[in-house]
Protein backbone atom coordinates (compact mmCIF):
# COMPACT_ATOMS: atom_id res chain seq x y z
CA UNK A 1 0.00 0.00 0.00
CA UNK A 2 1.44 3.25 -0.78
CA UNK A 3 1.76 6.05 1.81
CA UNK A 4 -0.67 8.09 0.37
CA UNK A 5 -3.02 5.43 0.13
CA UNK A 6 -2.34 4.83 4.26
CA UNK A 7 -2.45 8.34 5.12
CA UNK A 8 -6.06 8.69 3.17
CA UNK A 9 -6.90 5.77 4.96
CA UNK A 10 -5.94 7.03 8.06
CA UNK A 11 -7.39 10.27 7.53
CA UNK A 12 -10.97 8.66 6.37
CA UNK A 13 -11.26 6.63 9.70
CA UNK A 14 -10.80 9.78 11.61
CA UNK A 15 -13.58 11.51 9.78
CA UNK A 16 -15.63 8.35 10.34
CA UNK A 17 -14.73 8.71 14.21
CA UNK A 18 -16.33 12.45 14.13
CA UNK A 19 -19.35 11.34 12.64
CA UNK A 20 -19.47 9.03 14.92
CA UNK A 21 -19.43 11.02 17.73
CA UNK A 22 -21.80 13.79 16.15
CA UNK A 23 -24.79 10.94 15.82
CA UNK A 24 -23.68 10.04 19.49
CA UNK A 25 -24.41 14.08 19.81
CA UNK A 26 -27.85 13.50 18.08
CA UNK A 27 -28.13 10.77 20.07
CA UNK A 28 -27.94 12.82 23.94
CA UNK A 29 -29.65 15.66 22.68
CA UNK A 30 -32.56 13.74 22.33
CA UNK A 31 -32.19 11.28 25.31
CA UNK A 32 -31.79 14.51 27.44
CA UNK A 33 -34.78 16.19 25.44
CA UNK A 34 -36.70 13.01 26.96
CA UNK A 35 -36.21 13.46 30.31
CA UNK A 36 -35.88 17.16 30.90
CA UNK A 37 -40.34 17.29 30.04
CA UNK A 38 -39.89 18.30 26.58
CA UNK A 39 -37.74 21.41 27.54
CA UNK A 40 -34.82 21.78 24.46
CA UNK A 41 -31.81 23.86 23.97
CA UNK A 42 -30.57 25.27 21.13
CA UNK A 43 -27.01 25.23 22.28
CA UNK A 44 -27.32 21.51 22.80
CA UNK A 45 -29.49 21.16 19.94
CA UNK A 46 -26.40 21.95 17.64
CA UNK A 47 -23.51 20.81 19.09
CA UNK A 48 -23.48 17.61 16.95
CA UNK A 49 -22.62 20.69 14.21
CA UNK A 50 -19.26 20.69 15.85
CA UNK A 51 -17.49 17.30 14.98
CA UNK A 52 -19.89 17.47 12.06
CA UNK A 53 -18.62 20.12 10.06
CA UNK A 54 -15.55 21.30 12.26
CA UNK A 55 -14.69 17.36 11.81
CA UNK A 56 -15.60 14.68 9.75
CA UNK A 57 -15.65 17.25 6.88
CA UNK A 58 -12.51 18.87 6.82
CA UNK A 59 -10.74 15.27 7.03
CA UNK A 60 -12.53 14.19 4.49
CA UNK A 61 -11.65 16.95 2.07
CA UNK A 62 -7.71 16.22 3.45
CA UNK A 63 -8.52 12.82 2.55
CA UNK A 64 -9.73 13.24 -0.77
CA UNK A 65 -7.33 16.58 -1.87
CA UNK A 66 -4.65 16.54 0.16
CA UNK A 67 -3.53 13.12 1.52
CA UNK A 68 0.49 13.72 1.64
CA UNK A 69 -0.27 16.41 4.35
CA UNK A 70 -0.31 13.86 6.96
CA UNK A 71 3.70 13.19 6.49
CA UNK A 72 4.24 16.97 7.79
CA UNK A 73 6.19 17.63 10.76
CA UNK A 74 4.06 19.61 12.54
CA UNK A 75 0.79 17.50 11.60
CA UNK A 76 -0.28 15.74 14.84
CA UNK A 77 0.39 18.01 17.26
CA UNK A 78 -1.94 20.57 14.93
CA UNK A 79 -4.32 17.32 14.30
CA UNK A 80 -4.05 17.39 18.55
CA UNK A 81 -5.43 20.63 19.13
CA UNK A 82 -7.07 21.01 16.38
CA UNK A 83 -9.44 17.98 17.23
CA UNK A 84 -9.22 18.85 21.17
CA UNK A 85 -10.43 22.73 20.07
CA UNK A 86 -13.51 20.64 18.54
CA UNK A 87 -13.89 18.80 21.55
CA UNK A 88 -13.78 21.26 24.25
CA UNK A 89 -16.36 23.21 21.84
CA UNK A 90 -18.80 20.32 21.48
CA UNK A 91 -18.48 19.68 25.08
CA UNK A 92 -18.74 23.35 26.08
CA UNK A 93 -21.82 23.36 23.70
CA UNK A 94 -23.68 20.78 25.93
CA UNK A 95 -22.75 22.01 29.42
CA UNK A 96 -24.31 25.17 27.80
CA UNK A 97 -27.28 22.84 27.03
CA UNK A 98 -27.97 21.27 30.43
CA UNK A 99 -27.46 24.87 32.46
CA UNK A 100 -29.62 26.55 29.87
CA UNK A 101 -32.67 23.66 30.55
CA UNK A 102 -32.09 23.70 33.95
CA UNK A 103 -32.17 28.00 34.13
CA UNK A 104 -28.77 28.52 35.25
CA UNK A 105 -25.49 29.54 34.28
CA UNK A 106 -21.72 28.86 35.04
CA UNK A 107 -19.43 31.17 34.69
CA UNK A 108 -16.76 28.64 33.75
CA UNK A 109 -18.91 27.09 31.00
CA UNK A 110 -17.57 30.04 28.74
CA UNK A 111 -14.10 29.11 29.26
CA UNK A 112 -14.64 25.87 27.43
CA UNK A 113 -15.59 27.56 24.82
CA UNK A 114 -12.64 30.01 24.93
CA UNK A 115 -10.59 27.08 25.31
CA UNK A 116 -11.78 25.14 22.07
CA UNK A 117 -11.80 28.01 19.57
CA UNK A 118 -7.89 29.03 20.54
CA UNK A 119 -7.11 25.32 20.23
CA UNK A 120 -8.56 25.14 16.88
CA UNK A 121 -6.67 28.59 15.92
CA UNK A 122 -3.42 27.43 17.02
CA UNK A 123 -3.78 24.22 15.15
CA UNK A 124 -5.23 25.63 12.09
CA UNK A 125 -1.97 27.66 11.77
CA UNK A 126 0.22 24.95 12.52
CA UNK A 127 -1.92 22.72 9.29
CA UNK A 128 -0.26 25.98 7.07
CA UNK A 129 3.00 26.21 8.59
CA UNK A 130 5.36 24.15 5.86
CA UNK A 131 7.96 22.33 6.49
CA UNK A 132 11.18 23.87 5.83
CA UNK A 133 13.19 22.28 2.77
CA UNK A 134 10.37 20.27 2.13
CA UNK A 135 11.64 18.08 4.92
CA UNK A 136 8.46 15.42 6.32
CA UNK A 137 8.33 13.47 9.52
CA UNK A 138 9.99 9.85 7.63
CA UNK A 139 9.17 8.21 10.86
CA UNK A 140 5.78 7.66 11.34
CA UNK A 141 4.22 5.14 9.55
CA UNK A 142 0.95 7.24 9.00
CA UNK A 143 0.50 10.90 10.81
CA UNK B 1 10.14 20.93 23.22
CA UNK B 2 10.64 18.16 20.88
CA UNK B 3 10.77 15.40 23.68
CA UNK B 4 7.29 16.49 24.03
CA UNK B 5 5.96 16.75 20.39
CA UNK B 6 7.56 13.13 20.36
CA UNK B 7 5.96 12.08 23.15
CA UNK B 8 2.41 13.22 21.81
CA UNK B 9 3.05 11.93 18.82
CA UNK B 10 2.52 8.15 19.70
CA UNK B 11 -0.98 7.70 19.17
CA UNK B 12 -3.64 8.15 21.81
CA UNK B 13 -1.32 9.46 24.46
CA UNK B 14 -2.48 13.01 23.67
CA UNK B 15 -6.03 11.80 23.52
CA UNK B 16 -6.23 9.87 26.34
CA UNK B 17 -4.70 12.75 28.69
CA UNK B 18 -7.09 15.84 26.97
CA UNK B 19 -9.87 13.18 27.26
CA UNK B 20 -9.47 12.70 31.30
CA UNK B 21 -8.77 16.71 31.85
CA UNK B 22 -12.20 17.41 29.76
CA UNK B 23 -14.50 15.15 31.56
CA UNK B 24 -12.66 16.61 34.87
CA UNK B 25 -13.46 20.03 34.36
CA UNK B 26 -16.91 19.02 33.00
CA UNK B 27 -17.84 17.02 36.09
CA UNK B 28 -16.20 19.64 38.08
CA UNK B 29 -18.69 22.41 36.64
CA UNK B 30 -21.53 20.88 37.25
CA UNK B 31 -20.45 19.80 40.49
CA UNK B 32 -20.11 23.50 40.90
CA UNK B 33 -23.34 24.30 39.56
CA UNK B 34 -26.00 21.78 41.17
CA UNK B 35 -24.12 20.03 44.45
CA UNK B 36 -21.46 21.55 45.67
CA UNK B 37 -22.70 23.97 48.74
CA UNK B 38 -21.09 27.72 48.85
CA UNK B 39 -22.22 29.60 52.19
CA UNK B 40 -21.90 33.13 51.47
CA UNK B 41 -23.52 35.08 54.30
CA UNK B 42 -25.31 33.25 57.86
CA UNK B 43 -28.31 35.13 58.43
CA UNK B 44 -27.75 36.55 62.17
CA UNK B 45 -31.31 36.99 63.86
CA UNK B 46 -31.65 39.87 65.98
CA UNK B 47 -32.17 39.33 69.79
CA UNK B 48 -35.77 40.50 69.35
CA UNK B 49 -37.77 40.64 65.87
CA UNK B 50 -37.20 44.34 64.52
CA UNK B 51 -39.82 44.94 61.72
CA UNK B 52 -40.44 48.26 59.52
CA UNK B 53 -42.69 50.75 60.90
CA UNK B 54 -46.47 50.06 60.30
CA UNK B 55 -49.28 52.26 61.76
CA UNK B 56 -51.83 49.40 61.61
CA UNK B 57 -49.26 47.29 64.03
CA UNK B 58 -51.29 45.79 66.67
CA UNK B 59 -48.92 45.68 69.49
CA UNK B 60 -50.52 43.45 71.24
CA UNK B 61 -49.63 40.67 69.07
CA UNK B 62 -46.59 40.91 70.74
CA UNK B 63 -43.07 42.45 68.54
CA UNK B 64 -41.04 44.54 70.71
CA UNK B 65 -38.41 47.31 69.18
CA UNK B 66 -35.49 46.82 70.92
CA UNK B 67 -34.51 49.00 72.84
CA UNK B 68 -30.82 50.31 72.70
CA UNK B 69 -30.08 51.07 76.65
CA UNK B 70 -31.60 48.19 77.82
CA UNK B 71 -29.04 45.35 78.90
CA UNK B 72 -28.63 42.21 77.58
CA UNK B 73 -30.58 40.36 80.68
CA UNK B 74 -33.44 42.50 80.46
CA UNK B 75 -33.58 41.83 76.09
CA UNK B 76 -33.59 38.32 77.29
CA UNK B 77 -36.83 38.91 79.52
CA UNK B 78 -38.00 40.59 76.77
CA UNK B 79 -37.52 37.95 73.84
CA UNK B 80 -39.43 35.30 76.69
CA UNK B 81 -41.99 37.68 77.12
CA UNK B 82 -42.51 38.73 73.33
CA UNK B 83 -42.71 34.66 72.67
CA UNK B 84 -45.51 34.37 74.74
CA UNK B 85 -47.35 37.10 73.59
CA UNK B 86 -46.84 36.50 70.10
CA UNK B 87 -48.88 33.60 70.40
CA UNK B 88 -52.73 34.88 69.24
CA UNK B 89 -55.45 34.25 71.10
CA UNK B 90 -57.63 31.77 69.63
CA UNK B 91 -57.26 31.11 66.73
CA UNK B 92 -59.74 29.28 64.62
CA UNK B 93 -57.94 26.98 62.45
CA UNK B 94 -59.75 24.60 59.84
CA UNK B 95 -58.58 22.56 57.56
CA UNK B 96 -58.17 25.28 54.56
CA UNK B 97 -58.76 28.07 56.84
CA UNK B 98 -56.94 30.09 59.48
CA UNK B 99 -58.41 33.08 61.29
CA UNK B 100 -57.25 35.07 64.32
CA UNK B 101 -57.01 38.82 65.50
CA UNK B 102 -54.19 39.81 62.91
CA UNK B 103 -53.68 36.87 60.14
CA UNK B 104 -56.87 35.81 57.77
CA UNK B 105 -55.84 32.84 55.82
CA UNK B 106 -58.13 30.47 53.43
CA UNK B 107 -57.16 28.37 50.60
CA UNK B 108 -59.73 26.99 48.13
CA UNK B 109 -58.71 24.39 45.70
CA UNK B 110 -60.00 25.15 42.15
CA UNK B 111 -59.91 23.36 38.71
CA UNK B 112 -59.07 24.94 35.84
CA UNK B 113 -57.52 24.38 32.35
CA UNK B 114 -57.45 20.41 33.38
CA UNK B 115 -55.29 21.39 36.20
CA UNK B 116 -55.32 22.01 40.10
CA UNK B 117 -54.73 25.19 41.72
CA UNK B 118 -54.63 25.62 45.32
CA UNK B 119 -55.56 29.76 45.82
CA UNK B 120 -54.77 31.20 49.05
CA UNK B 121 -56.08 34.36 50.15
CA UNK B 122 -54.45 36.32 52.87
CA UNK B 123 -54.96 38.93 54.50
CA UNK B 124 -52.84 40.93 57.60
CA UNK B 125 -52.98 43.24 59.87
CA UNK B 126 -49.51 44.21 59.43
CA UNK B 127 -46.58 43.67 56.96
CA UNK B 128 -44.33 42.13 59.58
CA UNK B 129 -46.44 39.35 59.14
CA UNK B 130 -45.05 38.69 55.47
CA UNK B 131 -42.06 36.66 56.25
CA UNK B 132 -39.33 35.36 54.05
CA UNK B 133 -36.47 32.85 55.44
CA UNK B 134 -33.34 31.08 53.60
CA UNK B 135 -32.59 27.28 53.81
CA UNK B 136 -30.87 26.80 56.70
CA UNK B 137 -30.41 30.10 57.42
CA UNK B 138 -27.62 30.92 54.97
CA UNK B 139 -27.36 32.91 51.85
CA UNK B 140 -25.19 30.90 49.59
CA UNK B 141 -25.16 28.85 46.50
CA UNK B 142 -27.10 25.08 46.73
CA UNK B 143 -27.86 25.99 50.40
CA UNK B 144 -31.28 23.80 50.20
CA UNK B 145 -33.98 22.77 52.25
CA UNK B 146 -37.56 21.61 51.73
CA UNK B 147 -40.42 24.18 51.98
CA UNK B 148 -42.24 22.45 54.91
CA UNK B 149 -38.95 21.75 56.37
CA UNK B 150 -38.29 25.37 56.43
CA UNK B 151 -41.48 26.18 57.24
CA UNK B 152 -41.51 24.15 60.37
CA UNK B 153 -38.69 25.71 61.70
CA UNK B 154 -40.14 28.95 61.98
CA UNK B 155 -44.06 27.75 62.71
CA UNK B 156 -45.10 29.09 59.70
CA UNK B 157 -48.85 28.77 59.26
CA UNK B 158 -49.12 29.64 55.47
CA UNK B 159 -45.54 29.23 53.41
CA UNK B 160 -44.90 28.50 49.61
CA UNK B 161 -41.33 28.31 47.83
CA UNK B 162 -39.75 31.71 46.82
CA UNK B 163 -37.93 32.33 44.17
CA UNK B 164 -34.84 30.06 44.53
CA UNK B 165 -31.94 32.42 44.37
CA UNK B 166 -29.78 29.95 45.01
CA UNK B 167 -29.63 28.41 41.62
CA UNK B 168 -28.31 31.48 40.05
CA UNK B 169 -25.51 33.90 40.75
CA UNK B 170 -27.97 37.13 39.60
CA UNK B 171 -30.85 38.93 40.43
CA UNK B 172 -31.50 40.76 43.71
CA UNK B 173 -31.80 38.83 46.61
CA UNK B 174 -32.82 41.51 49.70
CA UNK B 175 -34.74 39.69 52.60
CA UNK B 176 -36.00 41.43 55.56
CA UNK B 177 -34.19 44.75 54.77
CA UNK B 178 -31.10 42.75 54.07
CA UNK B 179 -28.95 43.19 50.57
CA UNK B 180 -27.65 39.75 49.82
CA UNK B 181 -27.51 40.39 46.59
CA UNK B 182 -27.61 43.33 44.08
CA UNK B 183 -26.75 42.31 40.67
CA UNK B 184 -28.92 41.40 37.91
CA UNK B 185 -30.95 42.14 34.82
CA UNK B 186 -34.76 41.35 35.11
CA UNK B 187 -37.76 42.95 36.45
CA UNK B 188 -37.96 42.05 40.39
CA UNK B 189 -40.90 42.10 42.89
CA UNK B 190 -40.28 44.77 45.37
CA UNK B 191 -42.57 44.43 48.73
CA UNK B 192 -41.88 47.38 50.77
CA UNK B 193 -42.36 48.60 54.38
CA UNK B 194 -46.06 49.35 53.91
CA UNK B 195 -46.60 45.75 52.54
CA UNK B 196 -47.29 46.76 48.85
CA UNK B 197 -46.02 44.58 46.10
CA UNK B 198 -44.33 46.44 42.90
CA UNK B 199 -42.29 45.69 39.99
CA UNK B 200 -38.72 46.95 39.60
CA UNK B 201 -36.37 46.78 36.39
CA UNK B 202 -32.59 45.73 38.10
CA UNK B 203 -30.86 47.15 35.37
CA UNK B 204 -32.85 50.42 36.02
CA UNK B 205 -32.69 50.63 39.22
CA UNK B 206 -30.36 49.72 41.67
CA UNK B 207 -30.68 48.19 45.12
CA UNK B 208 -29.61 51.09 47.14
CA UNK B 209 -32.21 53.00 45.67
CA UNK B 210 -35.16 50.70 46.13
CA UNK B 211 -33.95 50.17 50.28
CA UNK B 212 -33.52 53.66 50.43
CA UNK B 213 -37.28 53.60 48.89
CA UNK B 214 -38.79 51.46 51.64
CA UNK B 215 -38.03 47.98 50.09
CA UNK B 216 -37.91 45.49 52.56
CA UNK B 217 -38.32 42.25 49.97
CA UNK B 218 -37.15 41.80 46.91
CA UNK B 219 -37.07 38.30 44.78
CA UNK B 220 -35.95 37.78 41.05
CA UNK B 221 -37.93 35.39 39.31
CA UNK B 222 -40.79 36.08 36.99
CA UNK B 223 -42.20 37.42 34.46
CA UNK B 224 -44.36 40.24 35.90
CA UNK B 225 -47.58 38.67 35.84
CA UNK B 226 -49.81 41.41 36.42
CA UNK B 227 -49.22 45.09 36.45
CA UNK B 228 -51.27 47.71 37.26
CA UNK B 229 -54.38 45.13 36.89
CA UNK B 230 -53.69 44.14 33.29
CA UNK B 231 -52.42 40.74 32.36
CA UNK B 232 -48.35 41.68 30.85
CA UNK B 233 -47.67 37.94 29.72
CA UNK B 234 -49.17 36.58 26.38
CA UNK B 235 -49.98 32.96 24.98
CA UNK B 236 -46.09 32.55 24.08
CA UNK B 237 -44.62 33.58 27.33
CA UNK B 238 -42.64 31.47 29.52
CA UNK B 239 -39.76 31.33 32.13
CA UNK B 240 -36.59 30.38 30.15
CA UNK B 241 -36.63 27.58 28.21
CA UNK B 242 -39.41 25.66 30.30
CA UNK B 243 -42.58 24.03 28.36
CA UNK B 244 -45.78 26.08 28.93
CA UNK B 245 -48.08 23.40 31.42
CA UNK B 246 -46.36 23.62 34.40
CA UNK B 247 -46.63 23.46 38.15
CA UNK B 248 -46.85 27.21 39.39
CA UNK B 249 -45.72 29.31 42.32
CA UNK B 250 -47.08 33.23 41.81
CA UNK B 251 -48.08 35.78 44.52
CA UNK B 252 -50.39 38.86 44.22
CA UNK B 253 -51.54 41.97 45.77
CA UNK B 254 -55.27 42.73 45.97
CA UNK B 255 -55.35 45.22 48.32
CA UNK B 256 -53.71 46.75 51.36
CA UNK B 257 -52.05 43.57 53.11
CA UNK B 258 -54.42 41.73 51.22
CA UNK B 259 -52.32 38.82 49.07
CA UNK B 260 -53.62 36.40 46.59
CA UNK B 261 -51.14 33.54 46.89
CA UNK B 262 -51.52 30.55 43.47
CA UNK B 263 -49.88 26.88 43.52
CA UNK B 264 -50.79 25.00 40.57
CA UNK B 265 -50.01 21.06 40.35
CA UNK B 266 -48.55 19.84 36.90
CA UNK B 267 -46.30 17.63 35.22
CA UNK B 268 -48.78 14.80 36.35
CA UNK B 269 -51.97 12.64 34.56
CA UNK B 270 -54.11 14.53 36.84
CA UNK B 271 -53.36 18.25 36.29
CA UNK B 272 -51.06 19.40 32.69
CA UNK B 273 -49.95 22.55 34.15
CA UNK B 274 -50.45 26.32 33.64
CA UNK B 275 -49.30 28.35 31.09
CA UNK B 276 -48.42 31.35 32.51
CA UNK B 277 -50.90 33.26 30.69
CA UNK B 278 -53.50 31.07 32.42
CA UNK B 279 -51.62 31.77 35.76
CA UNK B 280 -52.25 35.46 35.14
CA UNK B 281 -55.82 35.28 34.35
CA UNK B 282 -56.33 33.54 37.85
CA UNK B 283 -54.43 36.25 39.64
CA UNK B 284 -56.36 39.49 37.32
CA UNK B 285 -60.00 37.89 37.76
CA UNK B 286 -58.91 37.93 41.58
CA UNK B 287 -58.76 41.66 41.29
CA UNK B 288 -54.74 42.01 41.91
CA UNK B 289 -53.37 44.92 40.89
CA UNK B 290 -49.95 43.06 40.80
CA UNK B 291 -48.93 39.70 40.69
CA UNK B 292 -45.55 37.94 40.10
CA UNK B 293 -44.46 34.24 38.96
CA UNK B 294 -42.03 32.85 41.63
CA UNK B 295 -40.09 29.42 40.65
CA UNK B 296 -42.36 26.47 39.69
CA UNK B 297 -41.78 23.26 38.22
CA UNK B 298 -40.05 20.33 40.91
CA UNK B 299 -40.16 23.92 43.34
CA UNK B 300 -44.01 24.62 43.69
CA UNK B 301 -44.77 23.63 47.24
CA UNK B 302 -47.72 24.95 49.49
CA UNK B 303 -47.65 24.08 53.07
CA UNK B 304 -50.45 24.87 55.29
CA UNK B 305 -50.54 24.26 59.41
CA UNK B 306 -47.54 22.06 58.64
CA UNK B 307 -49.87 20.11 56.11
CA UNK B 308 -48.25 20.20 52.05
CA UNK B 309 -51.23 21.11 49.85
CA UNK B 310 -50.94 20.69 46.71
CA UNK B 311 -48.84 17.97 44.96
CA UNK B 312 -45.28 18.34 44.43
CA UNK B 313 -43.46 16.84 41.46
CA UNK B 314 -40.82 17.30 38.73
CA UNK B 315 -42.69 15.34 36.39
CA UNK B 316 -40.20 12.38 37.75
CA UNK B 317 -40.79 11.35 40.90
CA UNK B 318 -42.97 13.13 43.69
CA UNK B 319 -42.35 15.07 46.55
CA UNK B 320 -40.86 18.30 47.44
CA UNK B 321 -37.99 19.40 45.99
CA UNK B 322 -35.29 21.40 48.05
CA UNK B 323 -35.09 25.25 47.66
CA UNK B 324 -33.05 27.87 48.13
CA UNK B 325 -35.82 30.23 50.41
CA UNK B 326 -39.49 30.17 50.98
CA UNK B 327 -42.28 33.15 51.99
CA UNK B 328 -44.39 32.58 54.63
CA UNK B 329 -47.28 33.91 57.05
CA UNK B 330 -46.34 33.43 60.73
CA UNK B 331 -45.46 35.20 64.08
CA UNK B 332 -42.20 33.57 64.44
Amino acid sequence: MSISAMNRRWLVRTALIFLLVSAACIAATNIYALFGHGVRSASMDTMFLYPLLMGAAPWLLLAALFPMMGRRRLFRPAFNLYNSGIAALTTGAMLNGILEIAGTASAYQPLFMAAGWIFVFIGFILFLIPDSGGRTDRKAKNP
Amino acid sequence: MNRVISFFKKPCRWAAMYGVILALAFTLVLLDVFVIPKAQVRVEPPATPVYPESSEHDDSAGYIVPDAATNTAEKEEDKDEAAEENLPANPVITDTSYVDKNISISIDTVRNNATTLYVADIQISNVSYLKTALAKNVFGRNIKQTTSAMAEERQAIFAVNGDYYGFRDTGYVLRNGVNYRDSGKDNALVIDSGGNLSIAHEGAVSMETLVAGGAWQIFSFGPVLVLDGEITVDDSSEVGRAKRGNPRTAIGQAGELHYIVIVSDGRTKESQGLSLLELAEEFAERGCSVAYNLDGGGSSTMVFNGRIVNNPTDGRREGEREVSDIVYIGYE
